[in-house]
C-alpha cells in the first residue's frame, strides 16, 4: 500500500458513485461496500439513517448487488481508480463467507475484508464478531478459501475486543480493522417509536472516535499482525491518534459525506506532520503513544 | 445529457463540487429563505427537479468535525439565473436550514451539484400540468420557466396550508380562482388554493380539471408531500404519464449509502435511490403500495 489512508467499507458504495469528487487513486486503498453471495434488499426503506450530535446512525441492512454483479460490473469500474481495491464480504454462515472469498481469489482485489459484525444465522442471529470462536470459524473458512491477504473487521459491541482480535490472528487473519459502528438507537419522541425503520442501527462519525481509539490501543497490544484503525476520523490529527494508538493504517468513512476529498486532505496533513517531526516513515511512530 | 431508453434525461457520470458565492440572501414569508448562489458549473448543467447538496458550515471549516449538521443538506434548484446563478428556497428550521439562512452576501458555500435526475417533458407533449404542494413549490419556478418555451401550455396547480405559508404573494383579486403572479409571469396558467382559505387541497384542483386534458398530449408532473403524491398517483392511474419528485432522508447525495431508497415495481424487492436515480421518477415505476406514507 502506497500510504496508510484507506476508505472504509459501506460509506463509499462501490466507488463509482463518488467519481470526479476527489483523486481517490491517490489513497492507499478503497474498501468497497460489503457484498454477500446473493443480492440483498436491505432494511425497510422508510428511514435508514439518522443524524445525531457529531454522528450518523445507519441501518441500511447490507443492501448489496451480490457477488456476481460485483465481479462483473462493480469491481472493474472501481479498479479504474488505479489503487488497491479491497472487497468486503459477509454472510449468514461461514460457508457463505468462504464462497465469496473463493470467488474473489481469481479477481484483482488486493485483499478481502471480512465483515464479522453481521448476524450469524446458525447462532440465532448473534453477530459472528461478538464471540472469539465464531469469529475464528469465519476467518478459518476464509483463510482456506483464498490466498489473498485477509482483514477481519471487528465489532466494538462486546465487553472485551482483544480476545476476538487474537482469535482472528490465530485463525489466519493478516490484519484486523476496527471499529465497525457502535450499536445505537434514536427515538422519535413525537411518534414514541424508534426513528429508524429497523429499530436500531450503528453509530459512526466523530462521536465514536475516542471510544474507537481506545479499542485500537487495546487490540494493538494484544496482536502482532497490523491493525487498521477507524471510527470518526475527520482530519489528520484524528488519523494520527489512531496511528499513535497502534494502527498501521486508517480508514475514513462518515467524513466523506461532508468532504468527499477528506482522504486526500488527511494524507496531506499526515505528510506535513511527518515533515514537522522529522519522520522518515510513519511506521516509526505506530503505537508509540505511551502513558507518561 | 443523453436520453435513456426509459425516457429519463441521463445525468453526468461525475458531479461538480464548487465553492459558490452567496450573491443574495433574503428572508421570505412562511419561514422561507432565498439564496442566490454564483455557481457557473451547476447553473450551466442543471435540469428542473435536480438538487444541490450543501455543507452548512463555512467551507474553510471543513477540516473540523462539527457537533451538529454533520451531513450536507439537499435543496432543489428553484431557479437558474444564467449565466452563473442558481437559486434555492429553504425552510428556516432545523440546524442546517437555520445556519444557511444566516449566510450573508459575500460568504461562500461548499456545494455539490447538480444531483439526481430531473423533469423532462416527452417529445410529443403539448400540455404539462405541474401539481405542486407546500415546499413542492420550491422547484416550480425553474420547472415552469424551462417548460414554457418547450410546450404549448403549462398549467401550474399550486396548493399550501395557508396563503401566508408560501414564499410568494398570492393574488386573490376579486374573482376565483386565486393565482401567484410571480409564477404566472414565468409562462404558466397558475391556479392556487389554500386549505385555510379555500378548504381545498391541490389534489382537488387536479381532480376538477382532469377531464379537460387530452391523454395523448398531456403529461403531469407532481412535487410535494408524500400524501399528495400518493393521491395524485392513485387518481391518475395509467390515464396520463405522471412524473413525481420524491423526497427521502439522505446522507451521501450521490447514490453510495443507500439511505434514501424507495420501492420500485419491477425486480421484486428492489429499491432505487432518490438522490441518484430520482428524485424524479416515472410514477408507474414506483411501488405505491410499499411506499411509506
Amino acid at each position: 500500500m502506497k500510504n496508510p489512508v484507506m476508505v472504509a467499507s459501506g460509506i463509499f458504495g462501490y466507488g463509482d458513485e463518488f467519481r470526479g469528487l476527489a483523486d481517490y487513486g491517490e489513497l492507499g486503498a478503497l474498501v468497497l461496500k460489503t457484498i454477500t453471495k446473493r443480492p440483498r434488499a436491505g432494511n425497510p426503506p422508510a428511514c435508514r439513517t439518522a443524524e445525531t450530535p457529531a454522528g450518523l446512525v445507519n441501518a441500511i441492512g447490507l443492501e448489496n448487488v451480490g457477488l456476481d454483479v460485483f465481479l462483473a460490473e462493480k469491481l472493474p469500474k472501481a479498479l479504474e481508480y488505479g489503487t488497491n481495491i479491497v472487497a468486503s464480504i459477509a454472510g449468514d454462515t461461514a460457508e457463505e463467507f468462504s464462497h465469496c472469498a473463493r470467488a474473489l481469489d481469481d479477481s484483482a482485489v488486493a485483499a478481502v475484508e471480512i465483515n464479522i459484525s453481521c448476524p450469524n444465522v446458525k447462532k440465532g442471529g448473534m453477530a459472528f464478531g461478538v464471540d472469539p470462536d465464531s469469529s475464528a470459524e469465519v476467518v478459518s473458512a476464509v483463510r482456506a478459501a483464498t490466498t489473498k491477504p485477509i482483514v477481519a473487521k471487528l465489532t466494538p459491541n462486546i465487553t472485551d475486543i482483544a480476545p476476538v482480535a487474537t482469535a482472528c490472528q490465530s485463525a489466519g487473519a493478516d490484519a484486523v480493522s476496527l471499529t465497525n459502528t457502535f450499536s445505537a438507537m434514536v427515538i422519535d419522541v413525537e411518534r414514541r417509536c424508534p426513528l429508524l425503520a429497523a429499530g436500531t442501527g450503528g453509530l459512526s462519525g466523530p462521536a465514536i472516535r475516542p471510544a474507537a481509539v481506545y479499542r485500537v490501543y487495546s487490540v494493538a497490544r494484544a496482536v502482532t499482525i497490523p491493525v487498521i484503525g477507524m471510527g470518526g476520523i475527520w482530519n489528520a490529527n484524528d488519523a494520527l491518534e489512531f496511528i499513535l494508538a497502534g494502527a498501521s493504517a486508517v480508514q475514513i468513512g462518515t467524513v466523506l459525506y461532508a468532504d468527499p476529498a477528506a482522504g486526500n486532505r488527511i494524507l496531506a496533513g499526515i505528510g506535513s506532520y511527518c515533515e514537522r517531526h522529522g519522520l522518515q516513515t510513519l511506521a516509526s511512530i505506530v503505537g508509540s503513544a505511551r502513558l507518561l | 445529457m443523453e436520453r435513456t431508453d426509459r425516457g429519463y434525461v441521463g445525468v453526468k457520470s461525475t458531479v461538480n463540487r464548487v465553492c459558490a458565492e452567496v450573491v443574495e440572501s433574503e428572508s421570505l414569508p412562511g419561514e422561507h429563505h432565498r439564496l442566490l448562489l454564483r455557481a457557473p458549473a451547476i447553473a450551466g448543467d442543471a435540469v428542473p427537479g435536480q438538487f444541490i447538496h450543501v455543507w452548512c458550515h463555512p467551507p474553510e471549516d471543513i477540516a473540523q468535525p462539527p457537533s451538529a449538521a454533520i451531513l450536507r443538506r439537499p435543496y432543489s434548484i428553484s431557479r437558474v439565473r444564467l449565466p452563473d446563478g442558481i437559486e434555492v428556497l429553504l425552510r428556516v428550521r432545523g440546524t442546517g436550514g437555520t445556519m444557511l439562512a444566516r449566510t450573508q452576501p459575500g460568504a461562500f458555500l461548499d456545494v455539490l451539484g447538480p444531483l439526481g435526475r430531473g423533469f423532462h417533458a416527452s417529445e410529443s407533449v403539448c400540455t404539462v400540468v405541474v401539481v405542486a404542494g407546500g415546499i413542492g413549490l420550491a422547484p416550480a419556478p425553474f420547472l415552469v420557466e424551462t417548460l414554457a418555451p418547450q410546450v404549448d401550455k403549462v398549467i401550474l396547480l399550486a396548493g399550501a396550508a395557508a396563503d401566508e405559508s408560501i414564499p410568494y404573494r398570492v393574488d386573490r383579486g376579486a374573482s376565483y380562482p386565486a393565482t401567484i403572479p410571480s409564477l404566472a409571469a414565468l409562462g404558466a396558467e397558475v391556479v392556487f388554493c389554500s386549505e385555510k382559505t379555500d378548504n381545498l387541497l391541490v389534489g382537488d384542483l387536479l381532480e376538477r380539471r382532469l377531464s379537460e386534458f387530452d391523454q395523448t398530449s398531456t403529461e403531469i408532473m407532481a412535487i410535494g408531500p408524500r400524501a399528495m403524491l400518493k393521491r395524485v398517483a392513485g387518481m391518475i392511474g395509467s390515464r396520463f404519464r405522471l412524473w413525481v419528485s420524491l423526497e427521502e432522508r439522505m446522507a451521501c447525495g450521490v447514490g453510495a449509502c443507500r439511505s434514501c431508497v424507495v420501492p420500485v415495481r419491477y425486480d421484486d424487492g428492489a429499491y432505487k435511490t432518490v438522490c441518484r436515480e430520482g428524485p424524479v421518477f416515472d410514477a408507474a415505476e414506483i411501488d405505491w403500495e410499499r411506499l411509506d406514507p
